[in-house]
């Protein structure tokens, strides 16, 4: 009975320390020089066109000599 | 499309440090960090010259370059600005710049670097543009707001340029023309002086 017991226990125990053995078999790629992170609003092109042209004012107006 | 850069006249340059003073007021840059901070050559020796550095912002970004997690992008106008979340606080970037723009606040012992911290050309960082998470990580977004950044709007003697490259060489290339020729802060002649 007691030897029934503790190969019932040795059993489980196996089993649940084999889970540990699973592996993913989904590959992540990571590609090289892609920017992974979060988006810019920055990177939106149009706002970039209208932006330059507001900058090259601000320039104009803060940074050329008087 | 123009790309911004930025440029020290080191003619001009008289070591106020008022740069690198509004930079760390305006975007409340952590302890030990320095995103803009003035060399100077010869400290001391009359003919003394100084310089303000940070980021420049390169077209070919060595850190971009470098970076095993790919946290850099730059923008259509050439800023090179950095994602906080991705950073792994490796060191690479700083290795690679040869100006020693990424910087780390240490925040923790035995050397562990914080997340790499650097120049934004007051552009932020990803996220939603003058936000708080965006102000808490990477400061003040002025180039969304229209306007330049604050290191140079604040230059006492205009000395430090930045905006448009196009706009910025050519102011610079006036003031050498009008000064009759480049000064000899580095170069052949400073290279092979005599000594004393």
């Amino acid at each position: 009975m007691k030897r029934r017991g503790a190969l019932t226990i040795a059993v489980l125990a196996s089993a649940v320390a084999l889970t540990g053995c699973y592996e993913s078999t989904d590959v992540t790629v990571h590609k090289q020089g892609e920017y992974k992170g979060m988006k810019d609003p920055l990177l939106d092109a149009k706002a970039t066109a209208e932006r330059e042209e507001t900058l090259q004012k601000r320039f104009q107006l803060v940074q050329v000599d008087r | 499309m123009a790309r911004m850069k930025f440029l020290c006249d080191a003619e001009r340059c008289v070591e106020c440090n008022g740069c690198v003073v509004a930079c760390k007021n305006e975007h409340e840059v952590p302890w030990g960090v320095n995103r803009r901070r003035v060399v100077v050559l010869d400290d001391g020796v009359p003919g003394e010259k100084s310089i303000s550095v940070a980021c420049m912002h390169c077209t070919d970004a060595p850190c971009a370059a470098v970076c095993p997690v790919d946290c850099f992008y730059t923008t259509d106008d050439g800023i090179v600005l950095h994602d906080k979340d991705l950073c792994i606080g490796c060191g690479y970037c700083f290795y690679a710049c040869p100006f020693g723009a990424p910087q780390y606040p240490q925040k923790e012992a035995f050397g562990v670097r914080g997340k790499m911290d650097k120049c934004t050309f007051c552009a932020g960082g990803p996220g939603a543009n003058n936000s708080d998470g965006e102000y808490g990580k990477y400061g003040r977004n002025r180039i969304a707001e229209g306007k330049l950044p604050l290191c140079a709007e604040f230059c006492a003697t205009k000395a430090l340029l930045g905006g448009d490259g196009d706009m910025v060489a050519d102011i610079y290339r006036q003031r050498v023309l009008k000064r009759g020729g480049r000064p000899q802060t580095w170069g052949w002649e400073t290279a092979y002086k005599k000594a004393g």
